[in-house]
């Protein structure tokens, strides 16, 4: 694996979490999509014939008309000079009043013959598609949700039929049962016997998975009965792919049953007993007759384009299903839409999230000669959204910050506050449909090691090959998800020596080794487990692995996303305990992100508090703890149950997070909010210092004239630190 | 631990997976000590925590208990009496649970009121008049008002909500054990404070007898009255909630806890017993925690440690606190008061 700028692009996915997509989409929204609708219009004058053709069928299908019966053609081999009295072929009929589409050879109506024949071969369609829909629901649901030996037999069967290709074990069931075609129900049902054993196969799969999910256990422990809980839990989760299996099968039934007819094993429908009209058959007569050398083309054509008409139409609704089963491809085809539309070119928002709209450039802090130590990443009104126009929410709204050389800046929110938003948006690795609408990142160089870039980088303003060169190498990020991120194919040396051959070509071979394990042993693991693969390491090592991994290349900043929330507490302690003794010796600043503020706390130099996209206080860590004087933080510092003292009933914070989608007037926070004035409720607080202090706070309270209550006036214990620097 | 019988009482419960080792036709089938005799005890009106690593076996004794999974060895028995065999309705009646994820443990596509109405009507509660009984037990859980949800699908409700929905679900059956697996830990921070004390609530005012599954220490000691601490499929220790956390007296608890977020330590947590819990498929002899252990002896290699009561309702399962003389050991007599040592370093 080369980790590289662009591998990297697409790990991250930021932003509100992904809702769960079935019943947001609602089914009521399907027929939204175009390719549904052009889908059912084409389908919809099909249904009307398949329900009343026969009786808008001017004549009977298999009437002659002896009025136009006009002998004319001389069938070759007859007639005068052979000795054979002439035979003559008629001439069928082009279309004229009397018949629309014209007749056949036998002077057969041919709209009533297609009219007849809709009806029929819908008919087989949807009842051969229903029955094996049936069988597949029975085999596949019983399959997948009481497995074990239940599973192995039917899974057996289904095996079978889908291993025995169907159009020639149709052909043989059709000659075997000669009178199959004079009976829709007998036709339907041997196609649907080759037909159900695919659907089968992916209900089983589908049924599987739901059957382990919570929800299921939790009907079981309530004491539902397994009918009942297939019937009425798991079955309307499968309603989508049943209806798309259906479908499909509806098209295969009729493929099928033209296929068998056309090949003359549907039975004639003048013989005895008499086959149906359907589309196959009167194919079949046509070629059979010479309507294409002929010419005859209203005989031939209107059938043709019924089975091309009708599959187009089904294949397009099973598309449009199928993007709604599978949400990523709708998105992927909306996004596109909205980000043209929008003025983006997709081609920018691969690896790089977009920039549009003004921005004013804020000279850096060094030059407004603002005494804030050693700053190496600062971000001044960053403003990211998700989605275009109206329909954007904004996660990160004008947001400050300011990362110092060497220190650890801790970020802390809830799910849904922008944090990881606003981090990956600094250097635009968030993927579509985010866009950067407004604000300044600057990156201010110093290699440590290697042959980075020197000098102040606009992130904002940089192209792909700037970013490049700056990702990973002097800015590296991870993730909580990161550990996943190794290549399961590779041992976890090749994965170092590639990234080091890439970035480091000086190195020799050995220098690569000896600088794999050097990492490894930073991050406390034996040098020898270059030899393993990332499976055969715990959780906890491989995402020790990837922060090796990330500091190989030396960055000046790590961005440190959730890294250590999905690890036990163990774990996670020591892996902190390495990444502070890292931050010591090697001199990074690190952007640490968590929900946990109880971590942060211990853990880093400053923290800054998030609520629904906006920073709302920032302090030094231990001010910011001991001395809260935002409402939020002061609850959700009371959120962390104590591990000494009295224990106490606690309250948390009342109400819900808030949805970015639908946030109130004011300050985001005011509906939760104890202390909450009549301005909260107008008027969005701005971050801004108090009191001349370092800290900042975006609160009405600490404005004006406002009482400030006494559990937000602490004394601050970091004032008296923060003035002495 | 009081005289009374337990609500519901798990015996030695032993829990074995097998899984498969190797590919095709040489696989070989070995057992995972999920769960290794492991005895808890739910009292009416009391919250029991079991605390542990993801893999220490907390849920799978949750699921013993609520009778989801059957156990290889070890019993259950509802007030003092065996348990029935299998799953019957009668025992969905008592012991209810609630699952981690309130984002997976309701359906999508069924409407709240379907998961309320059907334990409801499985076990005859509502007694003719369901949607009464479905916004009583909205209220309860505090989803007020109660026709505001009763229409609405899962995903229309925040995390929380959901979590709330779901305890009603559990409640429905009037039960008188209720399992909680990790119920906040999917929550955001400053909801999980409210589902906390709902289920503090229900244990005081409804006496409902609690497991709560988690490995979050701390909330632990905020809402258990007994805590019980697993590690590798083993019960280590057990103690009420505050005398665990102030004088742990296994090790492996004493690394839980300086390991756990204090905000209010002043000096970084030192750690003793780094590394990682042991393989489940062939787990360390003697004490499962000896690989670790910074105390460890040689009688900690060779046999399983007994459980010792350390002070009164406090259990520890460690050779530290056997007597030296009946330990057999005679070269390791500086540790005969370990226990001291380790509550100083915890109050430091």
């Amino acid at each position: 694996m080369t980790i590289d700028s662009t591998s990297l692009a697409q790990a991250p996915v930021a932003g509100p979490a992904p809702k769960p997509m079935l019943p947001k989409v609602g089914i009521l929204r399907l027929p939204r999509s175009p390719k549904v609708i052009a889908g059912l219009a084409l389908l919809a004058p099909f249904a009307v014939v398949a329900v009343i053709g026969r009786w808008m069928a001017p004549y009977s299908p298999n009437a002659t008309d002896p009025q136009n019966w006009v002998q004319h053609v001389l069938v070759p081999g007859t007639g005068p000079g052979t000795g054979i009295p002439p035979n003559y072929y008629p001439l069928p009929l082009p279309p004229s009043a009397a018949h629309w589409l014209g007749t056949t050879v036998f002077a057969q109506d041919v709209l009533s013959q297609v009219l007849a024949s809709t009806q029929a071969t819908m008919f087989v369609g949807l009842l051969a598609a229903a029955i094996a829909t049936v069988l597949s629901i029975l085999f596949g649901v019983s399959a997948g949700y009481f497995g074990g030996n239940a599973d192995e037999v039917l899974s057996l069967i289904s095996n079978v039929f889908l291993a025995i290709p169907g159009l020639p074990l149709l052909i043989v069931l059709a000659d075997y049962v000669p009178s199959a075609g004079s009976s829709i129900l007998l036709v339907a049902f041997i196609i649907a016997v080759t037909a159900w054993a695919y659907s089968s196969r992916v209900l089983r799969a589908q049924t599987l998975s739901l059957r382990n999910r919570d929800f299921v256990e939790a009907a079981r422990v309530t004491g539902e009965g397994r009918l009942r809980i297939i019937v009425a839990e798991i079955l309307p989760n499968l309603v989508p792919i049943v209806a798309a299996s259906f479908l499909f099968t509806t098209l295969y039934a009729i493929y099928a049953y033209v296929a068998i007819s056309f090949l003359g094993l549907g039975g004639s429908p003048t013989s005895s007993p008499a086959g149906l009209w359907n589309w196959g058959e009167m194919l079949r007569e046509g070629f059979a007759n010479n309507a294409i050398r002929g010419g005859w083309w209203w005989w031939w054509a209107p059938p043709g384009l019924c089975v091309a008409l009708l599959g187009t139409g089904l294949a397009l609704v099973n598309f449009g299903i199928d993007e709604f089963i599978n949400p990523r491809l709708r998105v992927a085809g909306l996004t596109r839409k909205a980000a043209k539309k929008a003025g983006i070119t997709s081609h920018a928002t691969l690896g790089m999230t977009p920039v549009v709209g003004n921005r004013p450039a804020v000279p850096s802090l060094a030059a407004r000669s603002q005494n804030v130590g050693d700053p190496v990443l600062e971000i001044h009104g960053l403003s990211v959204d998700y989605g275009y126009g109206d329909e954007a929410v904004h996660a990160v709204v004008d947001c400050d910050l300011v990362l110092r050389r060497g220190k650890v800046l801790g970020l802390a929110g809830e799910s849904g506050s922008g944090k990881s938003t606003l981090a990956l948006a600094a250097i635009r690795l968030l993927r579509s449909p985010a866009v950067i609408t407004g604000g300044q990142v600057l990156f201010h160089s110093k290699p440590i090691g290697g042959d980075g870039p020197r000098g102040t980088i606009d992130m904002l303003a940089s192209d792909k090959e700037e970013l490049r060169s700056v990702r990973w190498s002097e800015i590296s990020v991870v993730l909580q998800s990161s550990m996943n991120a190794l290549n399961p194919v590779i041992t976890i040396g090749a994965q170092f020596d590639d990234l080091l051959r890439v970035h480091r070509p000086q190195l020799s071979r050995a220098a690569r080794l000896e600088r794999s394990g050097e990492l490894l042993d930073m991050v406390g693991i034996n040098a020898d487990r270059l030899r393993s693969y990332p499976h055969e390491l715990s959780g906890g090592m491989r995402q020790r692995a990837m922060i090796a991994l990330a500091l190989a290349l030396e960055p000046q900043v790590m961005i440190l996303d959730e890294p250590t929330t999905a690890l036990d507490v163990v774990t996670q302690r020591e892996i902190l305990e390495e990444l502070i003794g890292l931050r010591d010796r090697l001199g990074f600043a690190a952007l640490f992100i968590t929900h946990d503020l109880s971590l942060l706390v211990e853990l880093a130099d400053e923290i800054a508090v998030m609520y629904a996209g906006r920073l709302m206080e920032r302090a030094p860590a231990a001010s910011l703890f001991n001395a809260p004087r935002l409402p939020y933080t002061y609850g959700l510092i009371h959120c962390f149950p104590p591990m000494h003292g009295k224990r106490e009933r606690m309250q948390g914070i009342p109400g819900s997070p808030p949805d970015l989608s639908a946030l109130p007037q004011g300050c985001a926070f005011h509906s939760r909010c104890a202390w909450a004035m009549e301005q909260c409720r107008h008027d969005v607080p701005q971050l801004a210092p108090l009191n001349g202090s370092a800290r900042e706070v975006a609160c009405w309270l600490h404005r004006g004239d406002a009482k400030v209550p006494a559990e937000l006036a602490r004394p601050d214990p970091g004032v008296a630190e923060v003035h002495a620097r | 631990m009081n005289a009374e019988t337990p609500v519901l009482e798990g015996r030695d419960l032993t829990k074995y997976f097998w899984v498969k080792q190797g590919r095709g036709p040489l696989a070989r089938r070995v057992p995972v000590h999920a769960v290794d005799r492991v005895s808890v005890r739910l009292d009416a009106g009391k919250v029991t925590a079991v605390v542990g690593e993801s893999g220490a076996g907390k849920t799978t004794v949750a699921r013993l208990l609520a009778k989801i999974i059957k156990p290889d060895e070890g019993e259950v028995l509802l007030d003092g009496r065996p348990a029935p065999r299998g799953r019957p309705r009668s025992y969905a009646a008592q012991v209810q649970m609630v699952f981690q994820d309130p984002f997976a443990s309701l359906n999508p596509v069924r409407r709240i009121r379907h998961h309320l109405v059907r334990p409801l009507e499985i076990h005859h509660m509502a007694g003719g008049n369901l949607d009464a009984a479905v916004a009583e037990l909205l209220r309860r859980v505090a989803l007020n008002p109660p026709e505001n949800f009763t229409g609405k699908f899962p995903h229309e409700l925040s995390g929380g909500q959901r979590q709330r929905v779901a305890i009603a679900r559990a409640l429905a059956v009037r039960p008188r054990v209720l399992m909680a697996d990790e119920p906040v830990s999917m929550l955001d921070v400053s909801i999980r404070l409210g589902v906390l004390n709902l289920l503090a609530e229900l244990r005081d005012e409804e006496r409902l007898a609690i497991l709560y599954v988690t490995h979050d220490i701390a909330s632990a000691r905020y809402l258990a009255d007994t805590i019980v601490v697993m590690y590798a499929g083993q019960l280590v220790e057990s103690a009420p909630s505050a005398t665990l956390t102030d004088s742990p007296a296994h090790p492996y608890t004493q690394l839980l806890l300086s390991a756990a977020p204090d905000p209010d330590r002043l000096t970084p947590p030192h750690l003793e017993g780094r590394g990682a819990p042991p393989s489940l498929s062939a787990p360390p002899s003697g004490c499962r925690f000896h690989p670790r252990c910074p105390f460890v002896m040689d009688i900690c290699k060779r046999e399983v440690p007994p459980s010792i009561a350390v002070s009164p309702g406090h259990v520890a399962a460690c050779w530290l606190h056997v007597n030296p003389t009946e330990r057999g050991v005679s070269e390791d007599g500086v540790l005969a008061t370990p226990s001291a040592s380790m509550e100083n370093e915890i109050k430091r």
